[in-house]
């Protein structure tokens, strides 16, 4: 969900690439909820006309998906659908880390595939025809070699998952029944783990998505022509099966009966943030832990990375001892590692728990990973803005995880009881505390006590609006340096361009690792 | 009236004694707690000059002791002579004249943790015989003080508590004891590091929540970040 200064950011994000017309087409659909293109045309008051291009716009930039809603009538007539609009806030904060995106691919695979890439980044979405033909501009070859180079460095990009077929343009999704809304309400009774309820936006992304079997195929000319079943499959699948493949094509109607031409390819925002999640996760764990032991854990990810089913993934697919010491020395920081050693990163691993074993099978706590890194992130602001003392307080509370009276905080955080509740006030003011007051009636008089609490959820989104605040401050810092870079004729050119360079290396550094920071507590 | 008129004589000692024996049995009543002038005043109907006459008095004779309360703040408190004063007005053993002794809990953390650090892996117990063998505090400290010392080192992000696992480095700690080990690899008072939203001015701005793109404090306007890109 987004945040009020998420919001602002994504608004500042659409203007600074697409103008204002598109931006607050977007802003509305953003703040409104989905809305059909008459409702955005009253609540912008642009032209219908206006409103339809710029939605176009977001729509090829992956910002925006259609869906029809079917709403059932209660008298029994047919049932009536309008076309929806949803803004998809996590695709329109991507698009300020394609420099990352691009940075992932350049390392694992070739430029090919890196100036493919940025063309579907810069284009939103691509057929085959307008990828070979944007290739073909640029270099001397025949057609049929770029044609066969630009296939060669998709059917790779496809195989890392970094590419994907573009979703449904409108798919129409139906309201839940009374007999599914009950089963879903007995199973959040019963279940131990509460499970996030989905939103309106994660049902039309699921729901416009193409099924997994086609999602990252390419069902080449050679393939098309064949008549039945004998040529090899020239693309990468995740399920095996030529006639599988056929059958799932072939049922996949909105693709044309097999019109591989028109097909729409885009970058598949989900692996690369996969990609910095494992990241950001072994940075966390370097911070604590020897070599040995971060060579083990990335030897994990490299090997359950295909199997996570989402983003989010809480735990990864448990492994043998085996397995992890076959996947370690296949690297080149792990080729000289011993069993043993890779027994012993496992115990290391377990403390804290970012590994947890079950009758010899190891499995990664991503949750676990990610959840100290946001409270060692948390932890810092308080830090840095109120004090040691308050830091103190602060961890108190957050390990602790329910309430603590005043003095109680005094005494374990040996800080003046009198100076207490100054502290607490001040992090309470702020929202990184929760209060209760409690009254208790003594022997003479009525006593009152007031309990402090962490409460994590909201905690973490307060946090998360002040990082896009931040942000955002940041993006208008950066603007206006620019700016003055115009005005700045008096002083001699050296100096200037040494400031320059300077301010610009310190502005650009900061964004990239606050939008870390934010990935962390938004997207991972 | 007449009472007040009279010569300083035996007469008139049992007048103030009278109202010095109020005076005490309500400082007497509340026990380990003390009581002070304000809440005399309102428990017995006497003037305020009386009272701080008789507590004057019980004072000289030895009946009543001034005691320093951690709660009273500023305000003098008084207890009588029998009993001792309880935790709740001292603050405990970490208290000393109602103020938190900081220099003395400063040493023996930085001591706590220099024995952890020597014991890679240590207990409550094998840390409390450590600091007994070495002599830290000239005061016995008990093994609940010890493990309020172990605590805060915790919350200062310099120690980490942990669960024996009973082998490798936890290996002469039996399963499932809680143990402590100090933290990554920064020396003691190191300080954590620093958060992507802490290392930038608006992570650390009193104002934050102030601060509006086109307001009075916004990123352009903003002294913080002037200081910050001062080149």
């Amino acid at each position: 969900m987004a945040t009020q200064y998420g919001i602002k950011c994504a608004v500042n994000l659409i203007t600074a690439h697409f103008g204002d017309l598109v931006a607050k087409v977007c802003e509305c659909l953003l703040r409104k909820g989905p809305l059909t293109l008459q409702a955005t045309v009253r609540f912008t008051e642009l032209t219908s006309s206006q409103v339809k291009n710029c939605l176009l716009v977001l729509i090829q930039h992956n910002c925006v998906q259609a869906f029809t809603l079917e709403q059932s009538v209660e008298h029994g007539d047919a049932a009536k659908a309008n076309t929806q609009y949803i803004a998809l806030f996590d695709n329109i904060i991507h698009r300020w880390r394609f420099s990352k995106f691009l940075n992932i691919v350049s390392q694992n695979l070739d430029k090919q595939c890196v100036d493919l890439l940025e063309a579907l980044l810069q284009h939103g979405r691509l057929t085959l025809k307008q990828m070979s033909d944007r290739a073909k501009s640029g270099q001397n070859e025949g057609d049929d070699v770029i044609l066969d180079a630009v296939q060669e460095a998709i059917i790779k990009l496809l195989n890392a998952h970094f590419i994907e077929r573009c979703p449904a343009s409108e798919p129409v999704l139906t309201n839940p029944t009374k007999q599914e809304l009950a089963a879903r309400k007995r199973a959040a009774k019963s279940a131990k783990i509460v499970q996030e309820q989905e939103t309106l936006e994660q049902r039309v992304v699921e729901a416009a998505a193409p099924s997994e079997a086609l999602r990252f195929l390419l069902v080449t000319q050679t393939e098309l022509a064949a008549d039945g079943g004998k040529d090899e499959i020239d693309s990468s699948i995740v399920t095996p099966g030529e006639k599988r493949k056929r059958d799932a094509l072939e049922s996949e109607t909105e693709y044309g009966a097999a019109d591989e031409q028109v097909v729409l390819w885009r970058a598949n925002f989900e692996e690369f943030i996969r990609h910095l999640r494992h990241k950001a996760c072994i940075e966390n764990v370097k911070t604590r832990l020897d070599d040995g032991a971060v060579t083990v854990l990335k030897a994990m990810m490299e090997a359950t990375r295909s199997t996570e089913k989402k983003v989010k993934t809480e735990n990864s697919v448990p492994l043998s001892l085996s397995s992890i010491y076959e996947e370690v020395i296949k690297s080149e920081e792990g080729r000289n590692i011993t069993f043993d050693r890779v027994r012993a990163s496992l115990i290391q691993l377990s403390c804290p728990p970012f590994v947890k074993a079950d009758n010899e099978s190891y499995s990664i706590d991503f949750k676990k990973i990610i959840e100290l890194a946001q409270n060692e992130e948390a932890e810092s602001i308080v830090l840095k803005r109120y004090g040691k003392d308050a830091y103190r307080m602060f961890r108190l509370l957050s390990n602790s995880g329910h309430l603590l009276e005043t003095d109680k905080i005094a005494d374990a955080t040996f800080v003046e009881k009198k100076e207490t509740p100054k502290i607490l006030y001040k992090l309470w003011k702020d929202d990184y505390l929760q209060m209760e007051k409690l009254q208790v009636t003594g022997a003479k008089r009525l006593q009152q006590f007031l309990l402090w609490k962490v409460n994590k959820n909201i905690l973490r989104e307060h946090v998360l609006d002040e990082m896009f605040h931040a942000a955002l401050n940041l993006s208008q810092r950066v603007a206006f340096e620019s700016e003055q870079e115009k005005e700045m004729l008096n002083i001699p050119k050296d100096k200037l361009r040494d400031r320059l360079r300077k301010v610009a290396l310190l502005l650009g550094s900061s964004q990239m690792k606050l939008d870390d920071a934010i990935m962390l507590f938004h997207d991972f | 009236m007449s009472a007040k008129r009279k010569r300083p004589g035996p007469a008139s000692d049992s007048i103030v004694t009278e109202h010095e024996k109020m005076v005490h049995e309500v400082i007497r009543s509340k026990k380990d707690m003390g009581a002070s002038q304000w809440e005399m005043k309102r428990e017995i109907n006497v003037a305020d000059n009386v009272i701080t006459k008789c507590i004057k008095s019980l004072l000289s004779k030895s009946l009543i002791k001034e005691v320093k309360s951690i709660q009273s703040r500023g305000r003098k408190h008084y207890m009588s002579a029998e009993f001792e004063p309880s935790n709740e007005i001292t603050g405990g053993a970490w208290y000393v004249e109602g103020s938190l002794d900081t220099e003395y809990i400063n040493v023996l953390k930085e001591q706590c943790w220099r024995k952890i650090y020597g014991m890679k892996v240590a207990t409550l117990e094998g840390i409390a015989d450590a600091l007994k063998r070495s002599n830290v505090s000239q005061i016995e400290l008990s093994k609940q003080q010890v493990e309020e010392i172990v605590k805060a080192l915790v919350l200062d992000n310099q120690v980490m508590e942990v669960t024996s696992t009973g082998t490798g480095e936890f290996a002469s700690i039996p399963v499932g004891k809680v143990c402590y080990k100090c933290i990554g690899k920064r020396g003691y008072g190191g300080e954590p590091k620093l958060g992507a939203l802490a290392s930038i001015p608006c992570g650390v701005c009193p104002q934050i929540s102030h601060c509006t793109p086109d307001g009075i404090i916004s990123p352009i306007t903003c002294a913080y970040y002037q200081k910050w890109l001062d080149f």
